[in-house]
C-alpha cells in the first residue's frame, strides 16, 4: 500500500489537480445545497416559528405569503371544538412602506397574536415588555438598506399610517426581494384595513390528551369551507409551492440538482482519469504477480485519499463563502448535516469511479509490459 | 566520476567473479555439448525426445494468432521449445518474428490458441488466471526493456516491492532489498528514485527486483536495448552469473549480438517459427 501513498505524494501536480476537482465538486454541491435548503427553510420559516399544532387557512391557499381572509366565525367555531386549547390569529399582506426620507417600498407586513409562538417575531410578547412598545414594528437586519432607518426608534409610514420601527431581528430577511415587517396583530389589521375580527390564518394549539389528527378531522368536518392542516402539512405545502410552482424556486432546485450531478460527474471523471494515468504501473504490477485484490486496494486507497482530502478542502472553502454570502442572500443556510450529505456521495462517487476505473486496471493486459 | 568509478568497480568485480564462473561454464558447456553430440550420433531422435520430456520451461506445438478472419496473423506457428534448468537461452529474430509472444507465453501473460506451455512441469495454459498470477508471483522474475520501475518508489522500495509481492508477510524485505542492491553495486543509491538513476543503474534495480524472492526463472525482454555498451555488458554478466552461481533459468529476448557470448543456446525465430537453434560452445 506504500505504492498508493507514494504515487499520490510523488505526483503532487496530478494529486493537486485531482484534489482540486473533488474540492470544486464538493464546493458546488454544498453551496447549491445551501441555497436550496435555505430557500426551503425560508419558504416555511414563519409557519415553523409558530408553536401551533394546526393551521386553518382559506380554501386553496398554497403558501403563507398568499393567504386570504377568513370569516370571523371560523375562529369562534374552531375554538369551540373539543381539544382546541388556544386559537390565535395571524395575518400577512403586502403594504406600502415609506421611509423617513420619503422613499417608497413594498413590504410584507405580518401581524400575529402574542401567543402564536416563542420564536414568532412579534413585539407584544411578555419577553419584550418594557423594552419596546406593544405596537412597535420589527424588521430583519438583512433588510436594513431596504427599510432605510438611520436609527431606532424611527417613525415611518405603513399604508399611510404612522408606525414606529423599534427593533432589529435576525433570521426573517426578505427572500423574494420584499422585506418583512412584523408587528402585533391589532396593529397589523389597523395598517392593513382589516376588520377587528378578520384573520388570514387561525393557529390552533391542541390540549394535552388530544390527538392532533383527531382534532384536525373534527375541525375539517365542522368547517368544510376552509383548509385545516397540521403545521407540518402547511409548511410542506408552502415549501412545495415555492420550490416547484415558482420560477425562482424551480431555478434554485434545478441548479441544486445540476450542481449535485455536475459535482458527482467531476469527481468521477477526475478519479477515473487519475487511475487511467497509472494504468501502465498496474499492468506491471499484474505482470509481476500482484493479485487483483492488491491492485484494487491500491486504486481504491488512492481514490479515497483524494476524495477525503478534496472534500475537506472543499468544505474549508465553502463555509466562509456561505458565511460571506449571507450578507447578499440572507436566507442561504447550511445545516450541519448538509456537508455530510454532500461529502458522503462525493466520497462514494470517488469509490465508484475508482471501481469503474479499477476494472480497467484489473483487466489491463499484463503482456503490454513488453511494449517499450 | 563517482558513478563511473562505481560502475567500473561493479564490472571489475563482476569480471573477477566471472573468470571462475566462466571457466565452470565453459567446462559445463563442453560437457553438455560432448554429451549431446554423442547422444545425437547414437540416436538423433533422442535429443528431441529429451527436450519434449523436459517440461521445466517450454512450449509444445504452440500457436498464437492475433486479429480476426482475413486480418488474422500468426505470431507463433506450431512452435516447440524446451528450456533446460540453469541455462541462459537467447531468443533472437527480426521484429515480428514472435520473440515477445514466446516470452509472454513463458511468462504466463498470454495463452496459446493451440498447444501447451509448461512452467515448472505444470501445463499453465490450462490454469485459471489466478493460478497463472500465482505462478508469475512465485516462479518468474521479469526484466523489461523499459525497466518498468515504479517511478514514485525509491530503488530500495522497488526491490522491496518484489519481495512483498512474493511474500507479503516477509518482515525483512527492506534489509533483503538493501542486500540485493549492495550486491549489484547500488548500495549508495538505495534511496534514489528511478529518474535519479542512470539507465544502467535502473536496469540493475529492475534485475534486483526480478530476483527478489529468488524465483527460479528470469525472463528478460531486450534488457540491454536501452543501455550503452558498458552498462549492457554489465547486465549480460549479471544474468550470466545468476545462471552459473544460483542455477537460475534465464530466457533473454534480444537483438543484441553481445548476448551470444553469454548464452548457452541461441534460438532464432522467423515468421513465428523456429528458424535456427544452436548451442554455444
Amino acid at each position: 500500500m506504500k505504492l498508493a501513498w507514494q504515487n499520490i505524494i510523488h505526483d503532487r501536480g496530478r494529486f493537486s489537480v485531482t484534489v482540486l476537482g473533488v474540492s470544486f465538486a464538493v464546493f458546488l454541491m454544498v453551496f447549491q445545497g445551501s441555497l436550496l435548503v435555505g430557500f426551503l427553510r425560508a419558504a416555511s420559516r414563519l409557519i415553523d416559528a409558530s408553536d401551533s399544532d394546526i393551521w386553518i387557512t382559506a380554501r386553496g391557499v398554497q403558501a403563507f405569503e398568499f393567504g386570504t381572509t377568513l370569516e370571523s366565525r371560523v375562529r369562534e367555531m374552531a375554538a369551540g371544538v373539543p381539544g382546541v386549547m388556544e386559537a390565535d390569529r395571524v395575518c400577512m399582506a403586502f403594504a406600502v412602506y415609506r421611509t423617513p426620507n420619503g422613499k417608497q417600498q413594498v413590504v410584507a407586513l405580518v401581524g400575529a397574536d402574542p401567543n402564536v409562538g416563542k420564536r414568532f417575531p412579534v413585539p407584544d410578547v411578555p419577553e419584550l415588555a418594557g423594552e419596546i412598545s406593544p405596537d412597535a414594528v420589527l424588521y430583519d437586519v438583512s433588510d436594513r438598506d431596504l427599510i432605510g432607518v438611520p436609527a431606532l426608534p424611527t417613525e415611518v409610514e405603513i399604508n399611510r399610517h404612522r408606525a414606529s420601527i423599534e427593533r432589529q431581528i435576525e433570521g426573517y430577511g426578505a427572500f423574494l426581494g420584499v422585506p418583512f415587517l412584523f408587528t402585533s396583530y391589532r396593529n397589523a389589521i389597523r395598517y392593513l384595513g382589516f376588520g377587528p375580527d378578520d384573520a388570514m390564518y387561525i393557529v390552533l394549539r391542541v390540549g394535552k390528551g388530544y390527538s392532533v389528527s383527531d382534532v384536525k378531522q373534527n375541525l375539517q368536518g365542522r368547517l368544510p369551507e376552509v383548509d385545516v392542516l397540521t403545521r407540518d402539512e402547511f409548511a410542506r405545502k408552502s415549501r412545495m409551492y415555492w420550490t416547484i410552482k415558482t420560477g425562482a424556486g424551480g431555478a434554485i432546485l434545478t441548479a441544486a440538482v445540476l450542481g449535485f450531478l455536475i459535482g458527482l460527474v467531476v469527481v468521477s471523471q477526475t478519479i477515473y482519469a487519475n487511475t487511467m494515468e497509472n494504468i501502465e504501473e498496474y499492468a506491471t504490477l499484474k505482470a509481476l504477480g500482484a493479485p487483483k485484490s492488491l491492485v484494487a486496494r491500491i486504486v481504491l486507497t488512492q481514490a479515497l485519499l483524494c476524495g477525503v482530502v478534496g472534500s475537506i478542502l472543499g468544505l474549508l472553502a465553502v463555509i466562509p463563502v456561505i458565511n460571506h454570502a449571507k450578507s447578499l442572500i440572507s436566507w442561504i443556510y447550511m445545516p450541519w448535516w448538509l456537508p455530510v450529505v454532500m461529502v458522503l456521495p462525493s466520497i462514494a462517487m470517488c469509490s465508484l469511479a475508482s471501481i469503474a476505473s479499477v476494472r480497467n486496471a484489473l483487466t489491463v493486459e499484463p503482456g503490454r509490459v513488453f511494449r517499450a | 566520476m563517482r558513478k563511473n568509478h562505481l560502475m567500473n568497480g561493479v564490472i571489475e568485480d563482476a569480471g573477477e567473479r566471472t573468470s571462475n564462473a566462466a571457466a565452470l561454464n565453459l567446462r559445463r558447456r563442453a560437457a553438455n555439448s560432448a554429451a549431446l553430440a554423442a547422444v545425437e550420433q547414437l540416436e538423433p531422435r533422442l535429443l528431441v525426445d529429451e527436450l519434449k520430456s523436459s517440461r521445466f520451461l517450454g512450449v509444445e506445438s504452440a500457436s498464437v494468432t492475433f486479429g480476426k478472419d482475413g486480418a488474422r496473423v500468426f505470431a507463433l506457428r506450431d512452435v516447440s521449445l524446451a528450456f533446460e534448468r540453469s541455462t541462459l537461452s537467447l531468443v533472437m529474430g527480426p521484429s515480428g518474428s514472435g520473440k515477445t509472444t514466446l516470452l509472454s507465453l513463458l511468462g504466463c501473460l498470454l495463452s496459446p490458441d493451440e498447444g501447451s506451455v509448461f512452467v515448472d512441469d505444470v501445463a499453465v495454459n490450462r490454469l485459471a488466471e489466478t493460478e497463472k498470477t500465482a505462478i508469475r508471483q512465485k516462479k518468474i522474475g521479469f526484466v523489461f526493456q523499459a525497466f518498468r520501475l515504479f517511478h514514485s518508489l525509491s530503488a530500495i522500495d522497488n526491490v522491496a516491492l518484489g519481495f512483498e509481492l512474493r511474500d507479503p508477510k516477509q518482515p525483512q524485505r527492506l534489509e533483503m532489498a538493501r542486500h540485493l542492491l549492495n550486491q549489484f553495486g547500488l548500495g549508495d543509491k538505495c534511496n534514489q528514485e528511478p529518474n535519479e538513476l542512470s539507465p544502467g543503474e535502473r536496469q540493475r534495480v529492475a534485475v534486483a527486483r526480478a530476483l527478489a524472492g529468488n524465483p527460479p526463472i528470469l525472463l528478460a525482454d531486450e534488457p540491454t536495448a536501452s543501455l550503452d555498451a558498458q552498462a549492457g555488458r554489465n547486465i549480460c554478466q549479471i544474468l550470466r552469473n545468476q545462471v552459473d552461481e544460483h542455477g537460475k533459468t534465464v530466457v533473454v529476448v534480444s537483438h543484441d549480438p553481445r548476448w551470444r557470448e553469454f548464452a548457452d543456446r541461441t534460438i532464432t525465430l522467423s515468421d513465428g517459427q523456429v528458424e535456427q537453434e544452436e548451442r554455444n560452445l
